[in-house]
């Protein structure tokens, strides 16, 4: 059956002078199968929308070429004109003769306008309707983690009503979390308490994830708990696994002993009641060994104010720099200095040794430009921030790349910060990098209502088919199903027990990767398949 | 490419096949490859100024009679075939229309398996003369450099890396380590005489150029 | 020979790049031919020989920065597809660097711009263009 093309063309209010609209719609009319050319100067509006629509009703229109101003702007608006006649709205072709044409180059341009029109014919031409469906998801949810923001999205999504499980590897909740106690003045029982306690919550502890299949909607997940396994099925999947930290002694030839400790148990040394025997001097050595000290630095700020107020010791911080880009850490630092806590500014590592039983800290200090010896009682080390243990198997198994520094990825810093490649599972917290208390608490609201909008009505509606495989020309070369970036193809099973490639419609992200790459030319990518990009590529200086 | 230009050169209408099973598997001479190649020669016979009509067709296995066979319509409408398929293709073409001129436009090199996308890595020479009941399932003729039968050679690097490729694993190294696995390191201890090499070429592992 | 550049554009990145790039009147050369894809990645092999069969003096493949495609590693793929292609057209006797990826972010219009100029020149100097 051929084609029956419309062409609405648009001028924009007269806002593109170089092009011969007159002349434009003279040529379109010749170009076969286009049955139809209509002008008009307000394509985007109520009224214009309304012509389109009766006009393709009307003139039994099938497939419609728009020639206006870009695809970006409006393309919604004109697709919304073909359902409302009736039509499925991806039979649509936009010419792009405003933006990439007429406002591009000056002098005449309607040979160029005419170009991009019979591109766009082309294409329409071969397009097929692409139908919406509605699948249902399990609303289940799976947190990974025990720490604070595995718990607070945990609580939250239970109260949103979906039936949440929490996972922790430890044998107790709370993570690291009373560590940072001091620093923003929570506490973690109540916190704890509330998830044991919450209705839609189911808490397994000593246990950990073995296996993930499936997709966003229905992810089953293999788990040890103890000596058993267990299967269940999730809708979706939160990671909030924390972070390590670990004493940079190699640096500094830093053994962690009675004297040098790490910032987690001088945490429990100030937690306790009666510390035996106050230390008199207190030395920090911070921003040495890690350029990205954002959260070194917030415990070095908030725990040096904390021992000047509790136990009145002096307090030296010996530092390169004091990064204070946390919201917060500013007002902390000049609350520091207001209680006395002195800050040397040193651009070498400063080299220690034992001292009788205290310890000696030497540097040359830049400001005073002399060198400055120290003998603290107590010196709290250095941390380096790292993925927690596990992060490299768990990202293998879920195939889910990490960044350089071994933590996991977002899958684009600014768009879709807690998101991952594959749709469906997120990351939150310390797992995604060196983060600050008021980024995870982002991330915690930014994690529920992700989670929340894709699970909470039961069922997500999709593109049927847009990328699918040709079951005939597949060979199941299993090419596609290495390369696809979201994980979103599969071998199965079809009637005739052949075994290939399947792509699901609910993890599949339409990029086209596996189309372009296929070498069986199996897989059709609705919209983009090859003969639509060569349609195009034909009309090029067609007469 | 130079190859095939010679190859095609006399002829101006072609037919190019593609094989849908192990060459597609591998990059080489699917339906998408046929088509690129088939581009290719358009382009360089317009760069010459000459023009020649190309018919493109794949059949699922071009080494099996009875599909081979649906291309001879498309056969008989051309002056020469140029065939994608690996040796045992081009010969079931070459056998089943006698009469035409049969080439091949690819080299066919050795049986190997993806270790990732693009990248082949060799499993099998077809020697003819199978080894790997002795060598714990890893053919140390095709997967050592040097094709030794009877123990590493003295090269061998720190990690069990080969000597002439250090991406490569010692396939010694592999063996001694199944061999110690299965408790068969007995095997390790017999002498093998030499084999016949004629039949192997050993290109070791294939990168293709695209992604 | 026309002398058309034909333009993959990721509609995540290039796309955008040249629609700001006429919105604040950057004028290139009125070859462009600017074809919307969903990522750089779908565009493969067959496409840009096909257009220089059919008479393209030049095809660009236009993506996102690396490291910021949505779809992880497409920008990738498309830069060794584009290689390959280069290497094609060598064999056929098109000499090379006819054919270019590069990365282009949604508000690098000037980059954009001067992109599609570069190649222009270089189609002027080998005499493609009319």
């Amino acid at each position: 059956m051929e084609a029956n093309t419309g062409v609405f063309i648009c001028d924009c209010g007269r806002s593109m002078n170089n092009i011969d609209f007159s002349r434009v719609r003279e040529k379109v009319a010749k170009i076969p199968h286009v049955t139809c050319v209509n002008l008009s100067s307000n394509l985007c509006l109520e009224e214009g929308k309304e012509q389109m629509t009766s006009c393709i009703r009307d003139k039994n229109i099938d497939r419609v070429v728009v020639a206006a101003c870009s695809p970006e702007f409006k393309e919604h608006v004109f697709q919304q004109a073909l359902e409302n006649a009736g039509l499925n709205g991806h039979l649509l072709s936009v010419a792009n003769i405003r933006e990439q044409c007429a406002w591009a180059h000056e002098g005449d341009v309607t040979e160029k306008a005419l170009e991009l029109i019979r591109m766009a014919v082309n294409r329409t031409r071969l397009l097929q309707p692409v139908e919406e469906k509605e699948l249902s998801v399990n609303k289940g949810v799976l947190v990974v983690g025990g720490g604070f923001s595995a718990l607070n999205s945990a609580i939250q999504l239970s109260q949103l009503g979906l039936p949440t499980t929490l996972l922790e590897r430890e044998s107790t909740l709370g993570g690291r979390i009373r560590e940072l106690e001091n620093m923003y003045g929570f506490k973690t029982g109540p916190m704890i308490e509330a998830a044991e306690g919450a209705k839609n919550i189911d808490i397994l502890t000593s246990a950990e994830v073995l296996e993930v299949e499936g997709k966003i909607g229905n992810f089953m997940v293999r788990i040890r708990k103890g000596a058993e396994e267990i299967s269940r099925s999730f809708g979706a999947i939160v990671f909030a696994t924390g972070y390590e930290t670990e004493v940079t002694d190699q640096d500094f030839q830093l053994k962690p002993g009675v004297n040098i400790i790490s910032q987690e148990r001088l945490a429990q040394m100030l937690q306790a009641s009666s510390p035996k025997g106050r230390p008199q001097t207190v030395g920090f050595i911070f921003d040495f060994y890690d350029e990205n000290s954002r959260f070194p630095t917030l415990a070095t700020l908030s725990n040096a104010l904390a021992i000047k107020q509790k136990w009145g010791s002096e307090v030296y911080v010996l530092c390169r720099d004091v990064k204070v880009d946390s919201e917060g850490a500013d007002q902390l630092y000049r609350e520091a200095r207001e209680h006395g806590v002195v800050f040397s500014k040193f651009e070498e590592k400063p080299r220690i040794s034992a001292d009788d039983g205290r310890v000696k800290v030497e540097a040359k200090d830049v400001f005073l430009g002399e060198d400055m010896t120290l003998i603290c009682d107590l010196v709290v080390a250095e941390e380096r921030i790292l993925p927690p243990a596990g992060t490299k198997d768990l990202s293998f198994l879920l195939s889910i790349r990490t960044d350089s520094q071994g933590f996991y990825q977002d899958e684009n810093v600014h768009l879709y910060p807690v998101a991952s490649e594959r749709k469906g599972i997120f990351f939150i917290g310390g797992c995604r990098g060196d983060l600050d208390f008021q980024r995870a608490l982002a991330d915690v609201s930014s994690v529920v209502m992700n989670v929340y909008g894709l699970l909470s009505s039961g069922k997500v509606v999709v593109e049927a088919e847009k990328v699918k495989v040709d079951p005939q020309k597949c060979v199941a070369c299993l090419t596609c199903i290495r390369v696809c970036p979201h994980s979103a193809i599969q071998l199965a099973r079809t009637e005739g027990e052949k075994e290939v490639a399947e792509i699901s419609d609910l993890a599949c992200d339409a990029c086209g990767v596996c189309a372009a790459i296929c070498p069986a030319k199996a897989i059709k990518f609705e919209g983009y398949s090859d003969e639509q990009i060569l349609a195009q590529i034909e009309a090029l200086g067609a007469p | 490419m130079e190859e095939i230009k010679q190859m095609i050169a006399p002829y101006n209408k072609l037919l190019l096949a593609g094989c849908g099973t192990c060459v597609t598997v591998c990059w080489a001479g699917g339906e998408k490859e046929v088509g690129i190649l088939a581009s290719q020669l358009r382009l360089a016979r317009s760069a010459e100024g000459k023009e020649i009509s190309i018919l493109e067709a794949t059949v699922e296995r071009q080494c099996e009679k009875e599909m081979a066979a649906e291309l001879k319509d498309k056969v008989g409408e051309v002056e020469a075939v140029l065939s994608l398929a690996c040796g045992a293709g081009v010969q079931t073409m070459a056998e089943l229309f006698e009469e035409k001129p049969i080439f091949p436009a690819l080299n066919t090199a050795f049986i190997g398996m993806p270790e990732k996308e693009g990248l082949w890595v060799e499993m099998c020479g077809a020697c003819g003369d199978c080894f790997l009941d002795r060598t714990g399932g890893i053919c140390p003729m095709v997967r050592c450099a040097k094709g030794l039968l009877n123990g590493p050679c003295g090269g061998t690097r720190r990690g069990g890396k080969c000597e002439i490729d250090p991406e490569k694993d010692c396939a010694w190294v592999l063996i001694y380590r199944r061999l110690e696995k299965q408790g068969r390191l007995d095997l390790m201890r017999k002498y093998y005489p030499p084999k016949n090499f004629r039949a192997v070429k050993s290109p070791g592992r294939i990168q293709a150029v695209k992604a | 020979m026309r002398g058309e550049i034909v333009a993959f554009c990721c509609e995540r990145s290039a796309y955008p790049a040249a629609d700001l790039a006429g919105k604040g009147k950057l004028c290139y050369p009125d070859n462009l031919r600017v074809i919307r894809i969903p990522c750089a990645g779908r565009v493969d092999a067959i496409h840009i020989l096909k257009a220089f069969e059919k008479g393209a003096a030049a095809v660009l493949v236009l993506g996102c920065e690396d490291g910021a495609c949505h779809h992880i590693t497409g920008n990738i793929r498309a830069r060794e597809r584009v290689r390959y292609c280069d290497m094609l057209l060598k064999e056929v006797g098109l000499d090379g660097g006819r054919v270019g990826m590069f990365n282009v972010a949604p508000n690098e219009t000037h980059k954009f711009v001067r992109i599609v100029n570069e190649m222009n020149e270089k189609i002027k100097e080998s005499g493609e263009t009319k």
